[in-house]
């Protein structure tokens, strides 16, 4: 394997993990200020225990992701220096603003965590709001800088060279506010669903089943009012790489040939070879209406794309499919919920809590596949159309070395955060540890 | 505004030393304690870092952050050439901070701790070295900045320039002011029965800093290594070392004495003075390489960029200082200005 292509996986390998504390870290907190709440408005026991169960999983994934996320910001100048040396000026501002939140963050957790007893009771509940709020900001302003390697704005590039940089528009890219706004409910869906998931297991298994009922309406209330926005956000995200990464589109959609009146492919096998794609669903038009809001509306195939420009096909068109696929799940399963508030037969019936065990892994692997989109899709530009990603690796040669390292390192955290989590679950049935 | 932007640097950097400093100084603290002082540390650490354990750790995030956006190519010649020990300082940073977590939020109180501790000590300890073995490398006249990757071998580009006799030393140095750091700051933090511990430690941590630091001295200075002897010839470095030496003498008394206030406000000054030292020797150049100095002016991003990442550390100051000052104030870690 090549120095490019090691640095590539590591940096989709720490990404991979950070995405997942990053969230959890940034939407638990939301959890965690409803149920102390209703701690506060209700005096019943059962929130106050929830709260302090959750904000262990706070603390937990906020540190974890918080040195993820340390790593990764050195990794960014470790792995693509030559990315960092012209990006970091124009970029620098989502970031400092993020280190900033970050910073917030971090505070208003220490109030929060240590504040029990010791500080008054509305101003230690509102510390957790800040938290909730300034982890929100962080994900948006990291997810803006991301959104400029696809948009880049904000400069002239003359000669090579990065010129008339304005960090402010750079900010706001075109990219940013439907990536943001993508992210954040990406984050709330695959976070609710996974924690209402774990707390419908322990409903399954018939563990302190009150407790874990007022577990699983909050986490997945959040979840599912994400879930069912998120198709608005979809599509607006549609529309928009359509216009700016055709490129992209067409590699999401498996699309070779230009056509007016585009169909949309569901599911399908992409043969590299013969460039088509066999097996697929495919409904008359809709591409083009989805892409461009017009049934006629020519589409841009990939055979109208210098091949060195094109993404790998097969893994976009794949993680595409399962983002899209899993999302629509999920928004069902958002339905379901909501009609079980009416049918409240559904709540005694152990498979409604097996139904949505099932569904625990599932936002994450969508979240995951929708970045793989992003990610991949952008390939072969570290800054679209501007600087490739093979000019931007790091000279330093044996990265596969480091990325042997990164593998073992995220695993191990990855298995030991998993053990401590089943750990905290367990402990909720011992109810004199609170 | 060039000007607020060093002024951030060297703010982050100071508090960066000082803070995250104590903290990896409390660990190695517990390394080198007694299987009873151990569990004491232990629980000292958690109450008196807990709350502002992470806020410590952002000064760098900020640090980088500074560096990047303000100084692109000086960040640059870091991360490509002395790669190694800042990935090896990331590892011992997560490995810290994981440690840290599990040992206070593990729902369970079991075996498992012997592991988190293990973990927390020994990280807490290379994490400075590794830190002040990669300040040292920018230092030793030992990198080689070049296009040319094919002339040279692995070893001499990436591993040489930090891997040698005055990095480790300036590591190790490090090492011992952050174990100093620890120990007076547990002084104040400790029971009156307990405190006698540390007031050993301080005294023990006071005379490896500065033994050691007489050792890199030497060292640098019978290698020939520049910034040692530009350090010893500049006469407002030697003032400083000289005002610091003096002050190790209020200090010890004060460690004696265990007085709270003015062993942190002394220690706070001597590091300070350290620090400013070293980093007024060679300013603005401060990497020294084998082939050519980088000066860090020359490398600042345009006026424009500038002046946004100043105005940006300017608001993000006025809301993080007070809210910082205040978390800390709430959970008695400033007691110096209590009193």
């Amino acid at each position: 394997m090549d120095n490019l292509d090691a640095a590539r996986l590591q940096m989709a390998f720490t990404l991979i993990f950070h995405i997942v504390f990053a969230c959890v870290g940034m939407v638990m907190p939301f959890f965690m200020i409803v149920a102390h709440k209703k701690w506060l408005n209700t005096k019943d026991v059962i929130y106050l225990k929830l709260t302090k169960s959750w904000q262990k999983g706070v603390a937990i994934f906020f540190v974890v992701g918080a040195v993820s996320g340390t790593a990764l910001s050195f990794e960014l100048g470790l792995l693509w220096p030559e990315f960092m040396k012209h990006a970091g000026p124009i970029i620098g501002m989502p970031f400092s603003l993020e280190g900033a939140a970050f910073f917030v963050e971090a505070i208003a957790l220490g109030f929060y965590l240590y504040g029990w007893d010791k500080i008054p009771e509305k101003f230690h509940w509102f510390t957790g709001v800040i938290v909730g709020v300034s982890g929100v900001a962080s994900g948006i302003l990291v997810v803006s800088a991301n959104g400029w390697m696809n948009a880049p704005s904000g400069f002239d590039y003359i000669n090579g060279e990065f010129v008339n940089i304005d960090p402010v528009q750079a900010l706001l890219n075109p990219a940013w506010f439907t990536q943001a706004l993508h992210m954040t409910l990406a984050a709330f869906t695959a976070t609710g669903f996974a924690v209402a998931g774990i707390h419908a297991y322990q409903i399954y298994k018939r563990r302190h089943v009150e407790l874990h009922k007022k577990a699983f309406k909050i986490a997945i209330t959040f979840g599912a009012v994400a879930a069912i926005l998120q198709p608005i956000s979809g599509d607006l995200s549609a529309k928009d790489i359509a216009k700016r990464q055709p490129v992209k589109l067409a590699a999401m959609e498996a699309h070779y040939e230009t056509q007016k009146g585009a169909p949309l492919y569901i599911g399908g096998i992409v043969n590299t070879e013969t460039r088509e794609v066999t097996h697929k669903i495919e409904i008359p038009k809709a591409l083009s209406f989805l892409a461009f809001g017009d049934f006629d509306a020519e589409v841009k195939g990939l055979n109208d794309f210098p091949i060195d420009v094109q993404p790998n096909v097969p893994i976009v068109h794949y993680a595409f499919q399962t983002m899209v696929g899993l999302g629509t799940l999920l928004l069902i399963f958002g339905l379901v919920f909501f009609v079980s508030l009416v049918k409240k037969s559904w709540w005694t019936n152990r498979k409604f809590w097996l139904i949505f065990t099932l569904l625990v892994p599932l936002g994450f692997i969508a979240l995951e596949a929708g970045w793989i989109v992003t990610e991949v899709g952008r390939q072969p530009w570290i800054i679209h159309n501007i600087m490739k990603t093979k000019d931007a690796v790091t000279p330093m040669p044996g990265m596969i070395y480091s990325f042997y390292m990164y593998v073992g390192l995220y695993s191990i955290l990855t298995l030991a955060v998993t053990w401590l989590m089943m750990r905290q679950i367990k402990s909720l049935n011992y109810p004199n540890l609170y | 505004m060039l000007n607020v932007v060093l002024f951030f640097l060297m703010v982050s950097l100071l508090l960066y030393v000082i803070l995250a400093g104590a903290d990896f100084g409390a660990g190695i603290v517990e390394l080198f304690s007694t299987k009873k002082n151990q569990q004491l540390t232990k629980k000292t650490i958690y109450r008196v870092m807990g709350p502002v354990w992470e806020a410590n750790h952002i000064w760098i995030i900020i640090l980088v952050v500074i560096l990047w956006v303000g100084f692109p190519e000086f960040y640059n010649v870091l991360v490509v050439y002395l790669h190694i020990p800042l990935t090896l300082v990331l590892l011992g940073i997560t490995m810290r901070g994981v440690a840290f977590v599990f040992r206070h939020y593990d729902a369970f109180k079991d075996k498992s701790q012997i592991l988190y501790d293990w973990m927390f000590r020994f990280s807490s300890l290379v994490t400075p070295i590794f830190l002040g073995m990669t300040a040292g490398s920018m230092l030793s006249g030992q990198l080689v900045i070049t296009d040319d990757y094919a002339n040279y071998s692995f070893i001499d580009l990436f591993v040489q320039p930090w891997f040698n006799g005055f990095s480790i030393l300036v590591g190790v140095f490090f090492a011992s002011l952050c174990a100093f750091l620890a120990s007076i700051l547990l002084i104040g933090e400790s029971h009156a029965n307990d405190r006698k511990v540390y007031v050993t430690k301080s005294e023990k941590a006071t005379a490896a800093v500065v033994g050691i630091g007489f050792i890199v001295i030497c060292y640098g200075f019978y290698h020939n290594i520049t910034f040692v002897t530009d350090f010893i010839k500049n006469p407002l470095t030697v003032g400083l070392v000289i005002l610091s030496f003096i002050l190790i003498f209020p200090l010890i008394i004060s460690i004696k004495k265990a007085k709270k206030v003015t062993t942190r406000l002394l220690a706070g000054i001597q590091v300070t003075l350290i620090l400013v030292a070293a980093f007024v020797t060679h300013f603005p150049v401060l990497i020294i390489a084998y082939n050519k100095n980088i000066n860090l002016l020359e490398t600042a991003s345009p006026e424009k960029v500038i002046n946004v990442l100043g105005i940006s550390l300017i608001i993000g100051g006025l809301i993080i200082l007070p809210g910082l000052f205040h978390l800390m104030k709430s959970f008695k870690m400033i007691k110096v200005l209590d009193d």
